[in-house]
């Protein structure tokens, strides 16, 4: 045959970033359907239903009706909705503390400090436990009599040991942190794999020359483990807001009042508790365009990476 | 590096200063690991010991140690929850979505980067930017879908919805993971006759166990965390998953602190031992699939 | 069981429900096969007593078993929704008596008379019936009783110099005993703010002092503004607790239980408002505390001149009805009618630590404990729970309003006009 001449072409047609035969249509579909079907009958379709329910009336169990925007007017109307979504935006800014404490963690890590297995595996440790049970074990931990106040007393740092899950401020704030020491251990360890590709020897002879901390930092880990840092941004964006879900489950149910009330959890409480889905949905579509356009950035970062060359 | 320019005296003076300054810093430096790893490990050891307590013994002494150590709050645990079922549950619906939206990403991931298809990119975009619906959006009328097709209150209407949720994010590892390896390996093995997906599972799968191990341990560890799907397709009792269990056993009547405590324990502890068993692969190998 | 479609073949279900309730009558005559019944609850009394109660039904029954599906207290709302909103799922529901059964009436069928003639020893069975009123649709039987009272720890009385042989009746009284217990360094009032004990534990114990019990079936039925004087009294005398200080100070974010009554039953209170059966009762706190160490009395009567200030708000602990969307229902029926029964009465006074309804149970059955016959002294002048008449959203804004207010971010009026959007939110009541 013309082998030769065929595997020509065939390089030809590699080079020009394409890649092998038009595969037959069996094949594609065999390989495209399973995702897609998947996220259309679970993702999309879904998305487009509640769309539809939120320009229902859903009177307590009794058939819906039809409603125009009246959920979209109660739902501004309701003051809790405001308070959930002012959460969520001060949670988001608290991205940077996100994005650069488990890189400052990692670099120290990444110097080869004594016992950094260790800290490694213990950092680590709290990225397995569910959040669920991690709200559970801090409502203990938070209270005023509890543990972390008991410490901050006895090591003399009293004005320090405030009511950790009272305060509108101090509530929102312990939920935050208390999500970020259920996930740093997970940044920390992406930042060790991003910063393994790093050779040592680039960072003594840095040390030596006298380069600082920050300097290190700044200078020579960031621009080399960008690519690490914007996947870990991405996933934290993406994230963060589902991450919170059981932790207002489990730690604070929304309150006190509203002062950590998320928009997630109101959705969720809204239908099932107070079962208005027609609101509840309003407030999810709320919801989703609060995310797309958080994610639409993510998304972006996301389709550069993985998008091929030909059209 | 500014490094090979410098003259050797000022190199050596420096290499002095910094090792004065490394010996100060390496203290603090070490300190300061020393304290984030106590925040680390300090909740779930308060946990381990709460749970060891009785109702009494925690009232009177919350913080301290126990006078002696009781099992009772985990035989309590036994007897309220089915741990047995709810495990089983827990391991039949994380490994199911865990492996079907595994299997998804690798086809899509191959059809987009490795096959010359119409709309590929458009493809990975509409999959990856499903990302943007969050569960807590859509959590009723999915609902309303799963039970439409049947699959109400059954392991598949979970798995199902596992693998969708995991979906997006394992497409984008995969395929930016496919990108780098080269198109060259494929068109040789094409050459050679070999089916598309035996190159996927033969030639591509074997180079990318980094990746599916990083999407794994991501997705397992969510999936098996996981409260709110579980707990609206599941329902309650002995159908739903070990973390529904122990957050309803939070919720339940006349429970105790160091009862709930002993829940907690028991729900964490597949997870713990799934982690000092693969320890090594988990920190060394698997999140660097991520990073490539 | 199919559950495609379920909202437009609503009525049609229910009449080919009443042909499969024919087939089955014949068809159990010939097949011995078992017939499985899934009953939803939260399991009121403790799994000992749910044990006991499908053994002795399923002996009673052989060819019905029963598969239990426990969802606690405070999750069930979001268990049962989805079943109900898809009108699939159990084939005997659990369901507090009052605006949660009124709300959810379609998921239950209208109990026939025959079914109903099952609770004829009932002290009262009207709370599940539309209105609280036998004459009219009834979907639930009942078997306990619960209400509110205050726990009282002797102990902690004799301790701060009170009299524990006569605590606290009025406000006034209390406010003062409470200054004494906090000079010893305890917790007066042990209190929990979060999820929706405030409204079912506490709200009811205030509004008597202000409601009649009209005023309380306008509440049912969304009649009654918050705005009105009478409401807007109960809101402040809740705000009173917690700005007089009398309960501990991270009332606002934990929650009532296990953590407030954990505070009572670790000996670091002087009292707590918890309720009369099921569980945080006088069994519980006589095992933490030692019997002889709790009291029960009324919650400290704001008005003591008012009508109602010294009876019991009182409610059916919880009703069982059999689901619409049921193919099993005389296996359902025959569990609703057991539940009724006196044998289940008295398992629930033995085991459950229960006050039955059955006016059959055999006395002698009820433990030895002062503090619960100082509950059935207190049970015996009983009034409408009110507390059970708020919907979700009512019950929602009244504990996390009171949250705000006991940290001082909210006035009360404020509360008054949360509260109100709450109501004309609520689908319920519109």
């Amino acid at each position: 045959m013309h082998s030769t001449a065929h595997q020509a072409t065939a390089r030809q047609k590699a080079r020009r970033g394409g890649s092998g035969l038009r595969p037959s249509l069996f094949l594609v579909g065999l390989l495209v359907l399973p995702a897609l079907i998947l996220a259309v009958v679970f993702k999309l379709v879904p998305l487009v239903r509640a769309f539809w329910l939120s320009l229902l009336k859903t009177q307590g169990f009794y058939d819906p009706t039809f409603a125009g925007i009246s959920n979209y007017r109660s739902m501004l109307r309701d003051p809790m909705f405001e308070d959930a979504f002012r959460n969520a935006l001060m949670v988001f800014l608290s991205l940077p503390v996100w994005v650069f404490m488990p890189l400052v963690i990692a670099l120290l890590l990444f110097q080869r400090t004594p016992g950094w297995k260790f800290f490694r595996a213990a950092y680590f440790l709290p990225y397995m436990i569910a959040p669920v049970v991690v709200g559970i074990m801090f409502r203990q931990i938070l209270s005023p009599d509890g543990p972390l106040n008991a410490m901050l007393i006895s090591i003399g740092l009293a004005p320090l040991a405030i009511e950790w899950l009272n305060g509108p401020n101090s509530a929102l704030f312990s939920l935050t942190a208390v999500a970020l020491w259920s996930f740093f251990g997970l940044g920390v360890l992406t930042y060790l794999s991003g910063l393994s590709t790093v050779p040592q020897e680039v960072v003594e002879a840095a040390r030596l020359d006298g380069a600082g901390f920050w300097r290190l930092l700044f200078n020579f880990a960031l621009p080399l483990i960008r690519p690490v840092v914007g996947y870990w941004t991405v996933l934290c964006m993406s994230g963060m807001l589902i991450w919170m879900f059981p932790l207002v489950y489990a730690l604070t149910r929304g309150g006190p009042g509203s002062a950590t009330m998320m928009p997630e959890y109101l959705v969720f409480i809204t239908t099932f508790e107070f079962l208005n889905r027609g609101k509840g949905a309003a407030i999810g579509m709320a919801l989703f365009v609060f995310v797309a356009f958080i994610s639409t950035f993510v998304v972006r970062q996301m389709y550069r990476e993985g998008r091929g060359r030909q059209p | 590096m500014t490094m090979a320019m410098t003259n050797p005296a000022v190199r050596r003076r420096r290499r002095q200063r910094a090792f004065r300054v490394a010996a100060v810093g390496r203290w603090a430096v070490t300190a300061a690991l020393v304290m984030v790893a106590v925040a680390a490990l300090y909740p779930l050891l308060f946990t381990v010991v709460n749970s060891f307590k009785s109702r009494a013994g925690y009232a009177q002494n919350p913080l301290g140690l126990p006078d002696g150590i009781s099992f009772d709050n985990y035989v309590e645990t036994f007897i309220r929850m089915n741990v047995p079922r709810l495990l089983l549950n827990s391991v039949v619906t994380t490994l199911g979505g865990l492996l079907l939206s595994t299997i998804a990403a690798l086809f899509i991931a191959y059809a987009v980067t490795k096959l010359r298809i119409r709309f590929g990119n458009l493809l990975f975009l509409f999959v990856i930017s499903m990302l943007v619906i969050p569960s807590q959006v859509i959590i009723y009328p999915l609902y309303e879908t799963i039970l439409n097709l049947g699959f109400g209150n059954s392991y598949s209407g979970l798995i199902l919805a596992y693998a969708a949720f995991g979906l997006p994010m394992s497409t984008y590892l995969l395929v930016a993971y496919f990108r780098a390896i080269p198109d060259e390996l494929i068109e040789a093995a094409r050459l050679d006759g070999a089916g598309e997906l035996r190159i996927l599972f033969q030639i591509l799968l074997p180079v990318s166990t980094p990746a599916i191990a990083a999407m794994s341990i991501l997705n397992f560890v969510w999936m098996w965390n996981d409260l709110l799907l579980p707990l609206v397709i599941m329902g309650g009792s002995d159908n739903t998953t070990l973390m529904v269990g122990v957050a309803l056993l939070s919720g339940q009547y006349d429970v105790s602190i160091p009862l709930v405590s002993a829940g907690l324990i028991v729900a964490l502890l597949p997870v713990i031992i799934i982690y000092f068993l693969f320890q090594r692969q988990i920190l060394n190998g698997a999140i660097s699939g991520a990073v490539k | 069981m199919t559950t495609n479609d379920t909202r437009r073949s609503f009525r049609l279900r229910s009449l080919a429900a009443s042909a499969l309730v024919a087939l089955a009558m014949t068809a159990s005559a010939q097949a011995q096969d078992a017939t499985t019944i899934k009953v939803l609850n939260w399991q009121p009394g403790g799994p000992e007593y749910w044990t006991a109660l499908v053994k002795a039904f399923e002996t009673e029954n052989p060819n019905i078993k029963v598969e239990l599906e426990t969802v606690p207290f405070d999750r069930y709302p979001e268990v049962q929704g989805p079943y109900i909103a898809t009108r699939s799922g159990p084939d005997v529901m659990q369901q507090n008596a009052g605006l949660e059964l009124f709300d959810r009436r379609v998921a239950y069928q209208e109990l026939p008379a025959e079914v109903l003639a099952a609770g004829d020893d009932l002290l009262t069975r009207s709370g599940g019936c539309l209105n609280y009123d036998l004459t009219q649709a009834c979907y639930g039987l009942p078997f306990g009783f619960q209400g509110n009272v205050m726990y009282y720890n002797k102990a902690v009385l004799s301790e701060a110099g009170l009299d524990p042989a006569n605590p606290p009746s009025t406000w006034q009284e209390f406010g003062d005993a409470c200054e004494k217990v906090k000079a010893t360094g305890k917790t007066c009032l042990a209190l929990g703010m979060t999820g929706v004990f405030p409204a079912y534990w506490v709200f009811p114990e205030i509004a008597r002092n202000y409601l009649t019990e009209d005023d309380m079936r306008a509440i049912l039925a969304g009649k009654m503004p918050w705005t009105d004087p009478k409401m807007v009294s109960i809101l402040q005398a809740m705000a009173d607790i917690p700005t007089k200080g009398w309960s501990n100070g991270n009332a606002p974010s934990i929650s009532m239980l296990p953590d407030g009554a954990d505070i009572f039953a670790s000996g670091n209170a002087a009292f707590a408002g918890t309720i009369i059966a099921d569980a945080v009762n006088w069994a519980a706190f006589g095992a933490a505390l030692g019997d002889e160490n709790v009291g029960a009395m009324r919650w400290p009567a704001v008005e003591p001149d008012a009508p109602l200030a010294k009876s019991f708000s009182g409610t059916e602990s919880a009703v069982f009805g059999v689901t619409t969307w049921t193919d099993k229902t005389e296996a359902a029926q025959q569990f609703v009618k057991f539940v009724a029964g006196v044998e289940n009465g008295n398992l629930l006074t033995s085991l459950g630590g229960g006050i039955p309804l059955n006016s059959k149970v055999d006395p002698a059955l009820f433990p030895k404990s002062g503090a619960l016959e100082q509950i059935r002294e207190i049970i015996k002048k009983p009034t409408i729970h009110v507390g059970v008449l708020l919907s979700g959203q009512e019950t929602d804004a009244l504990g996390r309003g009171w949250q705000e207010v006991a940290l001082g971010r909210l006035s009360v009026e404020d509360w008054v006009a949360r509260m109100q959007v709450a109501l004309e939110e609520s689908p319920g009541k519109n």
